[in-house]
């Protein structure tokens, strides 16, 4: 027991961070599904690639000795670059890889999301690179590390969460105040309806899936910096995980997706620490599996006869 | 239904072979299963290792056995592909978690068959612990998982592969949960990511009146062959079955076939465990092949693999499952210098094959993007409207597969044959 109250606080706090990574990527799957009714398999990939534009940007500014460019714009120009950079790819998908199916089988869209996210993973193995790639996050952000009683967490793990978290607030103001964002909640209602209420539904799935995209690649960023190391493969689980995180929150519901990343980050970690870091993942699936046959609909989700 | 013959195509002058090309996959899968075309393949592709060796004692080429095993990968790969086509070609369940049940089966040959757990069970009791485990496991994930729909049955099956994997690679010890541990000390279930060693292969003669010695490499050939053409001919006595309709039916859309009164949650699971259990039965036969289970053989990217062989193939057609695997076992073998672009390649087809031809090579399920609007008995009407007034004549068993495809059940006494 004491073993657990001294180390409890330590493993909340790294579960809020990886948690905060978890739900900047279900947004993502969230945004996409509540408009498409498509689980976007290859989101986990675009984050991949956003985490690796960082890292060649970071590349560039360090290696070359670029030493005029102060380290917070270079920080700034990565974020700038790798949300821009994710945000076209998950638009360029969609064009190619959804569009043409868009009212076909529910099974098509899916299979291709699977090949685009195999595309994505093999195209930067064999392109880029099939080992990690570094990313010199301590030339680029200070290396302090903070001590609160016992808890201890870098300064890149609190700018995580802390810029975690204002994407979130900001993405919500956006869906929930502004005009664009109530002709995405239309869409995402009824995308017939909406239509016949004059919105250019394309050009509404364009930018969900730019935003989705765009989101992912902070979070690449955000994980190069905190981790300082990327591979073609990180997306893989990650993006599983995080759409665990969505549907635990219930899928299509935003403020959800963010509880459920947090939650489930939450959730890894305490049973990381204290029942089994070898079966970490497995408690993950299980989770997702329970969540879904006690509540198909996720913690925040409204009931819907055909969903599950 | 009459077809009615338009001035453009009259019956009397067209070619059988020119109606056969317009057919479409759909026909040209029928045409494909028959037992006249099915029979003939088989004895040939039995015929070919033969022949291969007789090639090599008779020249200065020493391919044969190279070549067998080529050909033996590829009767596993069309095994797999065939059962992943029960699941997602006929009942359209997304099974993402189909390689756990090839590596379930593996792994419980190896645990009863080797120095493992020092068990050696006859193969056919193996088979039957080999059947009963991988049907308790998709039971188990089956059961809970079924009630969900499309993609979350996709993410959970994904899940429940990748718990799977995790089991694999962590049982080479007893597992510890909150500190306590499960098992006496020094138990080692799967051997990690060493797998499990030195498997028996099967109490099998090594020579054959007739044909002489035969080499452990050519009688695997010869057993995935004849488990292939059984699971054929099993699956086609299933498609033209009261079970087989029901897949179809649920498939092509749900709600209709439930209004119909298709118990949809029991006919899913027996599509769900039917192609479990054959995908342990191929990991069994894999594992006496190779003397090896072995954890990188049940990795997601070999999901992946076997999915886009019954895509390309077309969903739903068994020829195009073999075609399917045939096209993506034998180049890897023999472009190895290009090994590293395989996934690169597979995932290009994989994207173009579904966004130009979503039916793929053979395919019977429709997954073309619907352009109109409308229930289920309109679409019905429409499509069949449509296609009979294309077709130059509609034969009996068109009008049977084009009635499987729109849903329909109806009883016709051809189909029962």
């Amino acid at each position: 027991m004491d073993y657990f109250l001294q180390n409890f606080p330590q493993q909340l706090v790294n579960g809020l961070e990886a948690g905060s990574l978890y739900a900047l990527i279900a947004l993502g799957y969230t945004l996409i599904y509540g408009i498409l009714e498509m689980l976007n398999f290859a989101h986990g990939d675009v984050y991949m690639v956003g985490a690796f534009l960082a890292a060649g940007v970071a590349g560039v500014f360090v290696h070359n000795e670029v030493a005029a460019v102060p380290a917070g714009l270079a920080v700034a120009l990565m974020m700038v670059l790798a949300m821009g950079g994710a945000g076209l790819l998950g638009v360029g998908i969609e064009r190619v890889a959804y569009r043409p199916l868009r009212n076909a089988n529910r099974l098509a869209p899916l299979i291709t999301a699977i090949g685009v996210s195999l595309f994505l993973e093999s195209a930067v193995q064999v392109w880029v690179s099939p080992a990690p790639v570094l990313v010199p996050s301590n030339a680029l952000v200070p290396q302090t590390v903070f001590h609160l009683g016992n808890v201890v967490t870098p300064l890149t793990g609190v700018m995580l969460f802390v810029v975690a978290v204002a994407l979130m607030v900001a993405l919500d103001a956006f869906v929930f105040r502004t005009r664009f964002g109530s002709a995405m909640r239309a869409t995402a209602q009824d995308r017939e309806a909406a239509t016949f209420m004059g919105i250019d539904v394309d050009r509404v799935i364009m930018v969900t899936f730019f935003l989705a995209s765009a989101l992912a690649g902070m979070g690449g960023v955000l994980f190069g910096l905190r981790y300082a190391s990327v591979d073609f493969f990180m997306g893989y689980l990650l993006g599983i995980k995080a759409f665990t995180a969505a549907v635990i929150g219930g899928i299509g519901n935003i403020r959800g997706a963010m509880v459920g990343g947090l939650l489930l980050g939450v959730l890894e970690s305490l049973v990381g620490g204290f029942i089994s870091s070898q079966f970490q993942d497995s408690f993950v699936f299980l989770a997702l599996i329970t969540v879904l046959l006690i509540r198909p609909q996720g913690l925040f989700g409204q009931p819907l006869a055909d969903r599950a | 239904m009459s077809a009615q013959p338009t001035p453009k195509y009259s019956i009397e002058t067209t070619h059988p072979l020119k109606r056969l090309w317009e057919s479409g996959p759909g026909g040209w899968n029928h045409a494909l299963t028959r037992p006249a075309v099915l029979i003939p393949f088989f004895v040939v592709a039995a015929l070919v290792p033969l022949a291969l060796q007789y090639v090599e004692d008779n020249s200065s080429w020493t391919g044969a056995q190279f070549w067998t095993l080529i050909l033996a990968n590829c009767a596993m790969y069309a095994c797999l592909a065939v059962a992943l086509n029960l699941v997602v070609g006929y009942a359209g369940l997304l099974n993402l978690g189909f390689i756990a049940f090839f590596g379930i089966g593996s792994y419980a040959y190896a645990l009863v068959a080797s120095d493992q757990l020092h068990q050696h069970y006859p193969v056919w009791a193996a088979l039957l612990v080999v059947v009963a485990v991988t049907l308790a496991f998709a039971l188990l994930v089956g059961v809970p998982a079924l009630r969900l729909r499309g993609d979350y049955l996709a993410i959970v099956t994904l899940g429940f592969g990748l718990i799977m994997r995790d089991l694999i690679l962590d049982l080479d010890r007893p597992p510890v949960l909150a500190g306590h541990q499960f098992g006496p000390d020094g138990l080692n279930l799967t051997g990690g990511t060493n797998g499990v060693h030195q498997v028996d292969p099967f109490n099998l003669p090594t020579s054959l009146p007739l044909i002489g010695p035969v080499p452990h490499f050519r009688m695997y050939y010869w057993i995935f062959i004849g488990f292939l053409a059984l699971s054929i001919f099993c699956m086609l006595r299933w498609r033209n079955s009261r079970t087989g309709r029901a897949w179809v039916a649920i498939r092509d859309d749900e709600l209709a076939a439930r209004a119909m009164g298709v118990n949809t949650f029991k006919y899913r699971l027996l599509a769900f465990s039917m192609s479990a259990v054959m995908a342990g039965i191929v990991g069994m036969i894999d594992a006496a092949f190779i003397f090896n289970a072995f954890p990188g053989n049940f990795d997601v990217q070999q999901t992946v693999q076997i999915f886009i062989m019954v895509i390309l193939g077309g969903l739903g057609s068994l020829p195009g499952a073999i075609l399917g695997a045939i096209a993506f076992t034998v180049p890897p073998f023999l472009l190895q210098q290009f090994v590293f672009y395989k996934y690169l390649v597979i995932s290009i087809v994989l994207i173009a094959v579904m966004v130009f031809r979503p039916e793929g090579l053979l395919g019977t399920v429709s997954i073309r993007p619907r352009q109109t609007m409308g229930g289920t008995l309109e679409l019905l009407i429409a499509e069949t409207a449509i296609e009979a007034s294309e077709l130059p004549a509609v034969t009996d068993a068109e009008v049977a597969d084009l009635e499987a495809s729109a849903g329909a059940i109806v009883e016709d006494p051809e189909w029962k044959q």
